[in-house]
């Protein structure tokens, strides 16, 4: 029994010295992680909607669920759009995407910030190329070629071109402000 | 109705779509090691399956009672690999007494699912995918399901493949490999399944 | 062994991929680039060496009936260290390894490492043991990542290598190019072992 304590004991003092170590370290490595997130996020915002200077995080649950969006101003404090995440299910895992509208709600700029589609297909959604085609255009026109839209798919990619251009509306529809009569279901 | 179709969706997900094996690249040590004969295949894909539910059980209540509560979050792996240890133990010395004879088939291979990292894979995927305690059993049980499945696949193939006639130096592990491969080409026919 | 043996056994000779074939997991999962494959190694290699340098320098004091339960958080804490590092200053590289930085835990190279060698050696030879092992790991990924990513995407390192016109073959940085690549590599080294 003795024996057994001892051993017991020496895997704990074992693993207290590894919690402690790494505690310590995680005191000095934690604020960086957050503050590089936080960093993304807000050149990420930059990205979608340069002609705002500061964001302000609006977050109403009853309106708009899980999903927040930020308000962009410019030096004058006016106010120079939106900006939200938009986020489904795609060909293999979910699609998020920045979106930058302004005030018209016609979309400014998208950037696809995070995605596990198809390398070489889906994946190409990444590119600068694909993702400029949304600018001007307004929630109406978020439709794919395949159905009738305008949004050219990429190259053996619909599903994932649809899930971009749903997510988009999905995500309008729900942030959207009151007293508006284009919505409609997203299929 | 709607939850019903939510779990249907998760076991098509665990099972092919995401297979543990043949997508994630999880557990392919005892994959390509366990898959000479049939009945151990069956017998490994047994035990897989039962301790891959019971440790997404252990640690996802361990992550959210233990490390959330203390903001200890960042010990989460070597809890894990513990809990996970201690687990496998407990479970061969359970069935050892309990049960001789489901131990005489599964006891060899329990030892081995300590290091499998479809396990340890499974217990953290839970965790960065936020599943509610009930989906995270379930992930684990049909992640489980799904590497019995392909295992017991290539068993079938390897029993077949041991007459074939090969160049000598692709016997084994290389032809083995091509064979996963082709299974996985097969399988990325079931991404971009939708519900 | 001399010492300069020591260090470079595990590049060709004793190399842990392609010869002991352990640590598959990882190596499919993360050589769908060079980059990832670098990352990956030099992490592995980090954790492989430090365990290593600990394990030996404890062998003494740790009983052998708690060595296996020892040697695991050992390992745990400096992958978790590596985690939390690497999180901090290569985000990037962070978030494309994801989930197979804490199953560094479990990859069989570091546990066979601990318990083969560096609780028998001193610990010079631990390290020198630890860097070589994963070195010749690392190596293994370079190639396996190289020849995926220039079949696969027409780049090295994310360089261009073609003109516009060359159509690379999609499926080799896909899961089945993973195992079909690995499954000739074996083959060949097998080839080369006979000569």
């Amino acid at each position: 029994m003795k024996y057994y304590l001892k051993l017991g004991f020496i895997l704990f003092i074992i693993t207290a010295i590894a919690s402690g170590v790494l505690a310590y370290l995680n005191t000095l490595t934690q604020p960086i992680i957050e503050e590089n997130q936080l960093l993304a996020q807000e050149k990420a915002r930059k990205e979608v909607l340069p002609s705002a200077l500061t964001f302000e995080e609006v977050f109403d649950e009853e309106v708009v669920g899980e999903t927040t969006y930020h308000i962009g101003k410019d030096a004058e404090d006016n106010i120079v759009g939106y900006t939200f995440v938009a986020s489904l299910y795609g060909y293999s895992g979910d699609v998020k995407t920045m979106v930058g509208v302004n005030t018209d709600l016609v979309i400014e700029k998208i950037k696809i910030i995070s995605q596990a589609e198809t390398p070489g297909l889906g994946a190409n959604c990444e590119k600068p190329e694909f993702q400029e085609q949304f600018s001007g255009k307004q929630k109406t026109e978020m439709k794919v070629d395949k159905d009738g839209g305008t949004i050219v798919s990429l190259t053996g990619a619909t599903i994932t071109t649809r899930t971009i251009a749903n997510s988009i509306k999905a995500a309008m529809n729900k942030l959207d402000f009151p007293a508006d009569e284009t919505k409609e279901g997203v299929e | 109705m709607e939850f019903v179709g939510k779990i249907l969706f998760m076991a098509v997900m665990a099972i092919f779509v995401q297979n543990f094996v043949l997508m994630r690249f999880l557990g392919l040590c005892p994959y390509i090691g366990v898959s000479k004969k049939l009945d151990s295949a069956i017998g490994m894909g047994m035990a897989v399956i039962f301790v891959m539910t019971m440790a997404s059980t252990f640690t996802w209540l361990i992550h959210t009672y233990l490390l959330i509560p203390l903001h200890i979050e960042f010990l989460q792996t070597i809890a894990f690999i513990l809990t996970i240890a201690s687990l496998v133990q407990l479970v061969e010395m359970v069935i050892q007494k309990t049960a001789p004879a489901l131990y005489k088939s599964l006891g060899v291979f329990l030892p081995l699912i300590t290091t499998n990292c479809a396990v340890l894979g499974v217990a953290i995927l839970n965790i960065q995918s936020e599943y509610n305690f009930l989906f995270a059993i379930l992930n684990g049980l049909f992640g489980g399901i799904g590497f019995t499945l392909v295992l017991i696949l290539m068993a079938g193939i390897r029993e077949r493949l041991e007459r074939a006639e090969l160049p000598v130096s692709m016997k084994g592990m290389p032809i083995s490999m091509i064979v996963a491969g082709s299974m996985a080409l097969a399988f990325l026919g079931f991404s971009g399944l939708k519900f | 062994m001399t010492l300069f043996k020591e260090f470079t056994k595990g590049f060709i000779k004793e190399n842990p991929v392609f010869v002991m074939a352990l640590g598959l997991c990882p190596t499919l999962a993360v050589t769908s680039s060079v980059e990832n494959a670098i990352g990956m190694g030099l992490a592995t290699t980090f954790v492989l060496a430090f365990s290593n340098i600990f394990i030996s320098l404890l062998k003494n004091l740790i009983p052998s009936k708690i060595r296996i339960p020892a040697f695991i958080v050992v390992i745990a804490s400096f992958v978790t260290i590596v985690d939390m590092v690497m999180h901090a200053y290569v985000p990037a590289i962070h978030k494309s390894l994801g989930l197979f930085i804490p199953l560094i835990v479990v990859n069989c190279i570091i546990l066979g490492r601990a318990e083969a060698f560096a609780s028998k050696n001193n610990v010079f030879r631990s390290i020198l043991d630890g860097l070589g092992m994963g070195l010749g790991f690392t190596l293994a990924l370079i190639v396996i990542g190289g020849i995926r990513e220039i079949l696969g995407a027409g780049q090295f390192l994310g360089y261009n290598l073609f003109p516009e016109t060359f159509q690379p073959m999609l499926v080799a940085i896909l899961a089945p190019g993973a195992f079909i690549v690995m499954g000739l590599l074996m083959g060949l080294m097998n080839l080369k072992k006979k000569k």
